[in-house]
């Protein structure tokens, strides 16, 4: 059962405004979708682990500075004095 | 290259296509024509300076068209979505600028689902890309711009990407050739990420030689993509290779429509007539692998789509008199239903008390999965079966359902879920709308996918080209 | 009754020395650039980009878990924490995590610290993670007043290696005591320059007898630590004897009004939904690796001092104090290679050298971040130290000039044997003075000055009685020239 204020707090959590009639709508929603989800606790898997790729530590990055060549501010719109404008805290 | 064809005349010919067809189908989010065409005469420059084919590039001159989740370098890229509506990346992707190398145009950037989740281009910023053999029917998705645009002749390849099928799809509902590489075979460096365990870029074209050519210029690793797999390029060939072991996946076909699976027998049929050991097989665990796909792609969308905050790049909403949390909550009530519905239950799977329960075994599923591949893949070369379970459906069909939507996924996912190379290629048609044969391989055995695909595409010979 | 004080602490250090950041080939050093000119797409964030781990990042810290004596997995994994702040370009931060399989870069270590070695505290582990950005308010206050906040991602994706600590500390000296030693250790290791600000970051938790724990952040260096502890511990006794209850809570360091405050935003279990990051491989570091890196170990702050006590019998307080700080132990070791007298020299920087640098750590963080081979700034270097040690030790200075020296060679970075000039200058060289001075020396010393003829030990035995008796006035080299004219014109 996966209930409106657990979508509301789902929805604190990512950031996301919901109207009210988002939160039902997506209340029934997801409960079928983890419902579906739900399927993977009938398949036995203690025994098993993930898979990962792996890397030796000789494959990584070497310590070579490399400064970008281009704009990396290009798209960014609100800035003053060279910083990136953001919201206030609370 | 034809010397009595210039490349400008050539590009001028495609961006005249596309502006004939593309009111109807829509596949274009952009188009770039002066920069197209600025790259077409370059080429021509080259070539009446009588420079060596190498150096002009073994893509000379061919019109791609790249999926609006791919970052072209000066040229907005969107991923459909309000929340990237004014993003101009400061970089090209490593395949871009691959194809950029090789002479490639980039005539333009393709429609999709919203930050690629969804299977029939309907959840985009927009409008709908529709299906170029019957317009009132979904092209697919998430790469329908990708699919519609080679299929409809507006470009001669595409590039597109599959997280869980969203290359192959398109190519299945529109009659095109798509391919899903083994995962860590392409660059994802610029690709803009979904669920970056599962996702690869992907070429679409009209021929299997067409993709061959293009994973030829794409393939590789990359210093950028730390998952990237260390090694010599391969430099794929066009063999017809008759001598194939091939494996035909009885849950995929017992699961589709029966016209499918008509059409998938048929195709069976057709590799024993050309020589081919074939054999019906199973795969017991792929019951599961729909509900492992969702669980890992939702859960890793939902971190990848965190960034999303309008601080950096975005739109039009300044940041003044907001509280912090009051103004990312309002930033991002922007994205679509489709993309808030799986960061909502991405963000659940993932959350406190629930990570063994989901995610954990999500991941162990794969881990099944991949044994019963490899496993299957002793016994045989190649694995087939239906690309897609159902034919192309009417727009709005599936939409207020979304279950039912990501059940059609239920073929494409084992190949991300598992790494391997997956392709679809044309295999006929019921009802005047196009079905798709999904041929797998073992990790990084591209070259068996591509004989198997060439023998039957040599024999098969299915329409690829719709009336516009 | 209140038993049981229990601090814990996280340690965060920046891998300084790293050309690099952790997961982008910016330059790792950002301090005094103008905002926003020290990034890439990577690190600010971008669609589309992927981190690419530093190899050296990850030496850097396994040398820090070899030091601390933590356990290193063969499989090291990064995770993703996520969260939603104005600093962070993708509202998550990369980092370690335990809680599903031991996959940080050090685990279940033990430090010995102080001189009494039943003192230590156990590493519960070490993780490597991202810096983000800063933030700067746009009335210059950490107020709710500003309208906005300035972002300035230049230190974003900057390595960090972060100590966790069990609660084994009892006492704020003690944790300050422990964070000397740290100091030291990553300034040995070469992994990390203390020096420059904001390199070192300490956050700890206090909690007392049965109370619950409390988390204190944004303590801005770790000479503020011990003053934060000592009032929370004050703060909570006063609750205890007031039977107030003490919350589990997170509070602030108000580092001017020397109080801690609650956070204003109530850090409920926020829920950063940690799984392990998909674009960064699992790290494999093999045996060999491993055993590489224990050859490549610098010699430690123990070990060295240890070293000065057996091979330059230095006594215990005295080598404890020199290998407190990096700087100290090689300027000693520097001064002896000129003038090897290892007691005097460890003496003069131990007893008069050290109240000049413990005042000047003040300015140390607002200076510029040149290291110099000299001690942080001062104009004092070690040929100074090791020429004043010497004229002491030949009885040309007294001890007492030479402390004066000290205070002047500070400040204009003189040689002793330049200063000693200039007093010269204002010295007694009328010969009458000197003869009387001899005069009398000669009469009170007559077997001193029988010796003298044979020996020159007793020569500078009777210049430095005649110095003495002129109060240090006198011209050396005249009284010496004069003395050997008297010794051998009699003979």
């Amino acid at each position: 059962m996966v209930s409106r204020d657990e979508i509301k707090h789902l929805g604190w959590l990512s950031r996301l405004e919901l109207t009210e009639e988002e939160i039902s709508k997506y209340a029934l929603q997801i409960e079928k979708i983890i419902g579906y989800l739900d399927k993977l606790d009938s398949i036995s898997l203690s025994e098993i682990e993930p898979i990962r790729s792996k890397k030796n530590i000789s494959e990584l990055r070497k310590d070579r500075i490399q400064p970008f060549k281009g704009d990396p501010l290009l798209s960014s719109k609100y800035r003053k004095d060279g910083f990136i404008k953001g919201p206030r805290l609370s | 290259m034809n010397q009595e064809f210039s490349a400008e005349e050539y590009i001028s010919q495609i961006l005249e296509r596309i502006e004939k067809v593309d009111d109807k189908i829509n596949a274009f989010i952009i188009v770039d024509s002066n920069g197209a065409l600025e790259k077409a005469r370059l080429i021509d420059k080259k070539v009446r300076n009588g420079e060596h084919a190498k150096d002009v590039g073994s893509l000379a001159g061919v019109a791609i068209g790249i999926k609006d989740n791919i970052c072209t370098k000066g040229l907005r890229t969107t991923c459909a979505s309000k929340m990237l509506q004014d993003y101009v990346p400061p970089y090209d992707a490593t395949v871009i600028k691959k194809l950029k190398d090789d002479g490639a145009i980039v005539v333009g950037k393709l429609n999709l689902d919203e930050f690629a989740m969804g299977s029939t281009t309907e959840f985009s910023m927009y409008g709908s890309t529709r299906n170029p053999w019957n317009t009132s029917y979904v092209p697919g998705g998430s790469s329908g711009g990708s699919g519609a645009s080679v299929a409809a002749s507006e470009c001669a390849i595409s590039l597109g990407s599959d997280t869980g099928g969203s290359v192959r799809c398109p190519a299945s509902f529109c009659s095109v050739v798509g391919l899903k590489p083994t995962y860590g075979r392409v660059s994802r460096f610029g690709l803009i990420s979904y669920a970056n365990s599962l996702e690869q870029i992907g070429p679409i074209g009209k021929t299997v030689s067409d993709v061959v050519m293009v994973m030829n210029s794409i393939s590789g690793m990359d210093n950028n993509d730390q998952t990237t797999v260390d090694g010599e390029t391969p430099k794929y060939s066009l063999q017809s290779n008759g001598n194939i072991r091939v494996g035909l996946l009885k849950e995929m076909v017992e699961g589709a429509d029966p016209e499918i699976s008509k059409c998938v027998y048929s195709a069976m049929d057709l590799f024993s007539n050309l020589g081919c050991r074939c054999e019906e097989t199973s795969m017991k665990s792929i019951e599961y692998a729909l509900a492992s796909y969702y669980t890992i792609a939702m859960a890793e969308s939902s971190s990848n789509l965190a960034r999303y905050d309008n601080i950096r790049y975005g739109f039009d909403l300044s940041p003044d008199n907001y509280e912090c949390n009051a103004y990312f909550a309002k930033v991002r009530s922007n994205f679509g239903q489709e993309v808030k519905r799986r960061i909502i239950t991405g963000s659940y799977v993932l959350s406190s008390g629930y990570y063994g329960k989901y995610y954990l075994k999500a991941q162990k599923v794969r881990a099944i999965l991949k044994q019963e591949i490899v496993s299957l893949l002793k016994t045989f070369d190649v694995l087939i079966g239906p690309t897609m379970p159902v034919l192309p459906f009417k727009f709005g069909e599936k939409i207020d359902d979304p279950l039912k939507m990501y059940m059609i996924d239920i073929d494409t996912v084992v190949a991300n879920l598992t790494g391997i190379p997956s392709i679809s290629i044309p295999a006929g048609f019921s009802k005047n709308l196009p079905i798709g044969l999904q041929i797998m391989a073992g990790e990084f055995q591209e070259q068996i996918l591509f004989n198997a695909a060439l023998l039957f595409e040599s024999s098969a010979n299915v329409q690829r080209s719709p009336d516009l | 009754m209140l038993s049981g004080i229990k601090i814990g602490l996280e340690i965060h250090c920046q891998l300084t020395y790293l050309q690099t950041k952790l997961f982008c080939p910016c330059y790792s050093d950002y301090r005094f650039k103008t905002p926003n000119s020290n990034i890439c797409p990577i690190c600010y964030g971008h669609p589309g980009t992927l981190p690419l781990l530093n190899k050296d990042a990850l030496e850097h810290a396994s040398l820090l878990s070899n030091a601390l004596g933590c356990k290193i997995p063969n499989e090291i994994i990064f995770y993703r924490k996520n969260y939603f702040y104005p600093d962070l370009p993708k509202n998550f931060q990369l980092t370690q995590y335990n809680a599903y399989g031991i996959t940080s870069i050090g685990v279940d270590g033990k430090l010995e610290y102080g001189t009494d070695t039943t003192k230590s505290a156990r590493i519960r582990r070490i993780q490597l993670e991202e810096d983000p950005g800063r933030l700067v308010y746009e009335d210059n206050s950490m107020g709710s007043n500003s309208f906005y906040t300035l972002i300035d991602y230049n230190r974003a994706g900057v390595s960090l290696v972060e100590i966790v600590t069990e609660p084994d500390f009892t006492t704020p000296k003690d944790v300050r005591i422990f964070l000397n030693k740290i100091t030291s250790i990553v300034e040995h290791l070469r992994i990390c320059d203390t020096r420059l600000e904001g390199a070192v970051r300490c956050d700890a938790n206090v909690s007392i007898g049965e109370g619950k724990k409390v988390e204190i952040k944004n303590i801005g260096s770790f000479k503020e630590v011990e003053k934060a502890l000592s009032y929370e511990i004050t703060r909570q006794k006063t609750m205890s004897s007031r039977e107030i209850e003490i919350k589990a809570e997170t509070r602030h360091w108000d580092d001017a009004r020397k109080i801690t405050k609650q956070a204003r935003v109530k850090e409920t279990e926020e829920d950063y939904r940690y799984f392990p990051e998909p674009d960064i491989p699992t790290i494999v570091l093999e045996n060999s690796f491993l055993l590489a890196l224990k050859r490549k170990m610098p010699e430690l702050p123990d070990e060295r001092r240890r070293r000065f006590i057996t091979t330059y019998e230095l006594g215990d307080h005295v080598s404890q104090v020199l290998l407190d700080n990096k700087d100290l132990a090689d300027f000693f070791e520097s001064a002896i290679a000129i003038y090897p007298s290892p007691k005097a020299i460890a003496n003069w920087i131990v007893s008069d050298l050290i109240k000049f640098i413990n005042a000047d750590d003040h300015n140390r963080s607002e200076r510029n971040h040149h290291r110099s081979t000299s001690i942080s700034g001062l104009k004092i270097e070690a040929k100074h130290i090791a020429e004043l040690a010497k004229l002491v030790d030949q009885n040309i200075i007294s001890r007492t000039t030479a402390k004066g020296f000290i205070n002047q060679m500070i400040k204009t970075g003189e040689m002793p044997s330049q200063l000693l000039q200039k007093t010269n200058a204002s010295k007694i060289d009328d010969k009458n003075i000197i003869l009387d001075a001899i005069e009398i020396v000669f009469r009170d010393e007559k077997s001193a000055v029988n010796d003298a003829r044979q020996n020159s030990k007793a020569t500078n035995f009777l210049l430095g009685k005649i110095i003495h008796l002129t109060k240090g006035k006198v011209d050396p080299k005249i009284a010496l020239d004069l003395i050997n004219k008297k010794l051998f014109e009699s003979a």
